[in-house]
């Protein structure tokens, strides 16, 4: 029975030591360390990966297929499990996210460069341009602007940016391959279709100086046609640029299209 | 009589026990270093030889239903031995050699190494038949008859030396590894019957994993298998062709002690093989198939797997 003993005594041993090691992670000083963080954006119709010129089904018995996909993100803050939040510098704070410029496995990558070393718990995120970096007129929006020109998400600058665009064709019952374009944005100042997103991670997101976690977001195309409002796009949705009415609906369902599918820290 | 009667019955509850639990793949690479394939051979000789086994997963590499998938090829080379300390115990290891490699969409990937050394002190209790009037009675003292069932009971480590590369985890396949990092400790329970010409091995193994210095810890591994031999003796050697069933449970991956979503799983394998003893030499051969199969939320798929030993026994 000797034997016996020894194997638990070995396996509680396995099972402590397995232990031990968490209770130093809490007293680690991350004062003045930064890291990167990257969040890999990676657009989707429901189970399937979002592929050009793959003919998509929608309610109404319409489909769609898209050319262009792309659409801009700003104002990204993390929370820490503390509370704390982290916002990245406000003049770079602003991204395109274009499938065109997706890797082999269709992901869009951002680094956030020197992000304050933290556990990380939850991501914020605007989908669009808020007022207050409109306000700051043509000017005050560095780079960017020429950057947003030359993606084709402007439409003049009194009338501001357009937030996304989805570009291709749609089919219902009665049309074949008709045009559809939608580009929803704000409308100047008298219209504000900006909309924040905030995800919960589903595992911390360690940021430090030697590791570079990855937020792997999802964006489920499927949402913006067929979500908290189903839309048709034989009626009045094939185009969508500045309506107060269909923009509105645009970016509401848009706004609920994001989840954070997982978290690589490494 | 009564022995067939047993066999019989044991054979029933192993059955039942193979298919409500499971046991057997060695996952990938580093996760595989011994487990499925066995400690030893077929009739529990003493040896030393080498054992090769290739398996092929595929991956998907992506989180989507339609996203491409990768193919992994996973070649071990394994070191082994069963060595006898003394009547009743002895010791078994397996010290591996890892050559591993993915293709996705035309490019070839490759990671090799020493992998993980496993490590197993057994203890060999035979089973005697029992002289006094109570049939029931088992009796442990020695200058009596062999039944012909034995267990053996083994407790282990597996040694982190094979690499681990934390920068491989964000693959959609965690076990694409030569090693775990970590140092983890193996229990086992082995029951054996055999008579003239039937044999049984029933292996149960309990893999607990530790934390590696990563702070990455391999979900805790529960495997059961069994295989059913028959001995066939001619002139020039003695054939064993074998049947066999196994599975494998895995709990979730925790890193940095958070529990990592579509990271536990099980697989359930039958096997067919055969063993060829001649003289001092030992050859064998084994093709096992997946029959049920859910690992990392569906993204791993198990092919099938073939490996082949040649031992020199002691």
């Amino acid at each position: 029975m000797k034997i016996l003993k020894y194997t638990f005594a070995l396996l509680l041993c396995a099972t402590l030591s397995s232990c031990s090691s968490d209770d130093d992670s809490n007293s680690e000083d991350l004062t003045g360390q930064t890291g990167t963080l990257t969040l890999k954006f990676d657009n989707g119709v429901g189970d399937q990966d979002f592929i050009f010129g793959t003919s998509y089904n929608k309610s109404s018995a319409e489909s769609y297929k898209l050319e262009t996909l792309k659409y801009i993100i700003s104002n990204v803050r993390v929370k820490d499990e503390n509370g704390n939040t982290f916002t990245y510098p406000s003049a770079d704070n602003v991204f395109i996210v274009d499938e065109a410029e997706s890797n082999n496995a269709g992901e869009i990558y951002i680094d956030l460069d020197n992000v304050d070393a933290a556990n990380y718990t939850e991501i914020t995120f605007g989908l669009g341009i808020d007022q207050d970096r409109y306000a700051l007129g043509a000017e005050g929006q560095g780079n960017f602007l020429t950057q947003a020109e030359a993606a084709g998400m402007m439409w003049s600058w009194a009338t501001g940016y357009r937030f996304m665009r989805f570009d291709g064709t749609f089919s219902s019952a009665t049309v074949t391959d008709e045009a559809l374009n939608i580009h929803m944005g704000s409308v100047g100042t008298s219209l504000d279709n900006y909309r924040e997103i905030t995800l919960q991670f589903p595992n911390t997101v360690r940021v430090r100086e030697t590791t570079t976690p990855q937020v792997h977001i999802v964006a489920d195309i499927a949402k913006v046609f067929d979500g908290e409002t189903s839309v048709e796009l034989s009626n009045g949705y094939s185009q969508v640029h500045t309506d107060a009415t269909t923009t509105t609906v645009i970016a509401n369902n848009f706004q609920n299209a994001f989840s954070v599918h997982h978290v690589h820290n490494e | 009589m009564k022995d067939f009667q047993n066999t019989k019955t044991i054979l029933l509850i192993l059955a039942i026990i193979s298919f409500t639990n499971s046991y057997s793949c060695d996952l990938c690479g580093c996760t595989t270093s011994s487990g499925s394939a066995s400690f030893g051979d077929l009739q529990m000789t003493s040896f030393v030889g080498l054992r090769y086994i290739y398996q092929t997963y595929e991956s998907k590499n992506g989180i989507f239903d339609n996203s491409p998938t990768s193919e992994e090829q996973f070649n071990t080379y394994q070191l082994w031995a069963r060595v006898p300390l003394g009547k009743s115990f002895y010791v078994s290891a397996i010290l591996p050699f890892q050559d591993l490699s993915r293709k996705f969409q035309g490019n070839t990937e490759s990671i090799n190494g020493v992998g993980d050394m496993t490590l197993i002190g057994w203890y060999n209790l035979k089973i005697y038949k029992s002289n006094s009037e109570n049939k029931e009675a088992i009796d442990f003292s020695t200058n009596k008859e062999l039944t012909g069932h034995s267990f053996n009971f083994g407790l282990g480590v597996k040694a982190p030396t094979g690499k681990f590369e934390e920068e491989l985890t964000d693959r959609v396949n965690p076990g694409f590894q030569v090693g775990t990092g970590s140092w983890d400790a193996i229990a086992t329970v082995m029951y054996n019957y055999g008579n003239n010409n039937l044999g049984l091995n029933t292996t149960f193994a309990y893999y607990l994993k530790s934390e590696n210095k990563n702070e990455y810890r391999f979900g805790n591994q529960f495997s059961v298998s069994s295989n059913l031999f028959y001995k066939l003796k001619t002139k020039k050697m003695d054939i064993s062709p074998f049947v066999g069933i196994s599975g494998d449970v895995y709990d979730s991956i925790e890193q940095y002690g958070e529990t990592l979503a579509d990271t536990n799983g099980h697989l359930y394998n039958c096997s067919l093989g055969s063993e060829f003893n001649l003289k001092d030499f030992q050859l064998g051969l084994q093709y096992t198939l997946p029959i049920h199969q859910d690992f990392f939320g569906g993204n791993v798929e198990a092919k099938n797997r073939f490996s082949v030993y040649l031992n020199y026994k002691l």
